[in-house]
C-alpha cells in the first residue's frame, strides 16, 4: 500500500473519479487528505467544464446547406441516380452518347452556362462530359450500396463536380478567363472519368 | 453541450428520411446548437466550428435515410459531428506539419506551443491553451461521456493514448487554474 508522500498520479486519480481505480489507490485516498483534495478538484473541474456556457451558432447557415443539398440532388439525378430501368436506359444510351440534342431529350434542360461554354469552342470537352454523365446515367443502378471507402470516394468526387459546376456557372460574373475556363472543364471531365472508372470498372464488387 | 433532452418528433424524422427539406431544416434547427458547440469545443475556433456544423448537416441530409432509428437521432448526429470535427483537427495538424516540418515532438504540440500563463487563468482560457488533441480528448471524455476505448477508436489510436491525453489535460489545468 502507498504511504507517506507517495501520492497518487493524475491517471490514478482520474481512474478513481471514473469509478475504475484499483483497491490500493482507493485505500490511499481514504487515508490521504492531499489526494482527497486532488480528487475533489477533479470532480469540480469536470462539473465546471459541463457548466461552461455555450456559443451561438452562426445565423443563416441552413440556406447554404439546403442549396448544396439541392445541387447535389440535381447532379445525382443527372448522373443517373434516378429510377431509369437498365433496358430503357440502354436504348437511350445511343442518343446521349452521341450528344445530339435533336435525337432525344437531354437529361435536364440545358443550363445557360453550358450553352454559353459550348459556343466558346469548349464543345469537345462538353461532349465528353455529357458522354460520361450518360454512361453513369445508363449503367448506374437505381439504388446501390457501396462499401465505406468507395462511398467516401464517390461523395468526394461528386462534391468536386458540384464545386466545379458552381464555379463554371458563375464564370461570367467572376470574369473567369478562357484558359481557366478550359482548365475547369478539363478538370470536370477528369473527375467524371474517375467517377466512371470507380463505378463501372468492377460493378459486381461495387454494387452489392 | 448535452442534448439528450432534445427530441425531434418521430413523424418529422420520417419525413426527413424521405428527404423532405422542410423536415431536415427542423432537424437542423433542433441540433445546430449542440453540433456547433461540439465543433467549437473540439476544434477550438469559430471558423472550424462553422465547418463542422455545415459538413455535419450535409452528411445528415445525405445519409439520414440510412439512420435506422436504433438509438437516438442525436446519438447518430453527434457521431457524425465528432468525426467531422476530428477530421478537421487532423487536417489542420497535417497542414501545420507540412508547413513547419516534422518537429520530432509529440504531434499534438505542433503549431500550438502552449504559452506559459503569467498567473492563474479561467477555465475557458485554459481550454484554449491546451494542445488541440488534448483538448478534444478532455471534452469528449469529461463532457460528452465517451469512453477511452471509443475515443481511441475515433482517433485511430489506443485507449491508453486517450487516457494519457486526459491525464495531460488535467495536469495542465491543475497548473493553470489556481
Ligand atoms: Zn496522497
Amino acid at each position: 500500500m502507498r504511504v507517506g508522500t507517495n501520492h497518487l498520479e493524475m491517471d490514478e486519480l482520474l481512474a478513481l473519479r471514473d469509478g475504475e481505480g484499483g483497491a490500493s489507490a482507493r485505500a490511499h485516498v481514504e487515508a490521504c487528505e492531499g489526494c482527497q483534495q486532488e480528487l475533489e478538484r477533479l470532480y469540480q473541474v469536470r462539473a465546471q467544464l459541463r457548466a461552461l456556457s455555450g456559443f451561438a451558432p452562426p445565423r443563416g447557415l441552413w440556406p447554404r446547406v439546403a442549396r448544396h443539398v439541392r445541387r447535389r440532388r440535381r447532379l445525382r439525378r443527372r448522373l443517373g441516380y434516378g429510377a431509369v430501368g437498365l433496358a430503357a436506359a440502354a436504348a437511350l444510351a445511343g442518343v446521349y452518347v452521341v450528344n445530339d440534342a435533336t435525337r432525344g431529350p437531354p437529361a435536364e434542360p440545358l443550363e445557360a452556362w453550358v450553352i454559353e461554354a459550348e459556343s466558346q469552342d469548349l464543345g469537345p470537352m462538353i461532349s465528353r462530359s455529357r458522354e460520361l454523365e450518360s454512361l453513369l446515367q445508363t449503367y448506374r443502378p437505381a439504388s446501390q450500396v457501396y462499401d465505406a471507402p468507395t462511398a467516401l470516394a464517390v461523395s468526394v468526387l461528386e462534391d468536386r463536380i458540384l464545386l466545379l459546376d458552381r464555379l463554371l456557372s458563375d464564370s461570367r460574373q467572376l470574369g473567369v478567363k478562357r484558359e481557366l475556363l478550359r482548365d475547369l472543364w478539363g478538370e470536370r471531365v477528369e473527375t467524371l472519368e474517375t467517377l466512371v472508372n470507380l463505378e463501372l470498372a468492377e460493378p459486381e464488387t461495387v454494387w452489392r | 453541450m448535452r442534448s439528450d433532452a432534445l427530441t425531434v418528433a418521430s413523424a418529422l424524422v420520417a419525413q426527413a428520411r424521405e428527404g423532405d427539406l422542410k423536415a431536415l431544416e427542423s432537424v437542423y434547427l433542433a441540433y445546430q446548437n449542440a453540433v456547433y458547440n461540439l465543433g467549437r469545443r473540439i476544434c477550438g475556433n469559430e471558423e472550424d466550428a462553422e465547418d463542422v456544423l455545415q459538413d455535419t448537416f450535409l452528411e445528415v441530409c445525405r445519409s439520414i435515410g440510412k439512420f435506422r432509428g436504433e438509438g437516438s437521432l442525436w446519438g447518430w448526429i453527434r457521431q457524425v459531428a465528432v468525426s467531422k470535427a476530428l477530421m478537421l483537427l487532423r487536417r489542420e495538424r497535417n497542414r501545420k506539419i507540412h508547413f513547419f516540418g516534422e518537429t520530432g515532438g509529440l504531434p499534438e504540440f505542433v503549431g500550438n506551443m502552449p504559452r506559459e500563463p503569467a498567473g492563474p487563468i479561467d477555465l475557458e482560457t485554459a481550454l484554449g491553451r491546451l494542445p488541440p488533441v488534448t483538448r478534444a480528448v478532455l471534452w469528449l471524455h469529461d463532457v460528452e461521456g465517451y469512453t477511452h476505448e471509443e475515443i481511441g477508436q475515433l482517433m485511430g489510436k489506443t485507449a491508453s493514448f486517450s487516457k494519457s491525453q486526459l491525464s495531460r489535460a488535467h495536469r495542465r489545468l491543475r497548473e493553470w487554474l489556481e
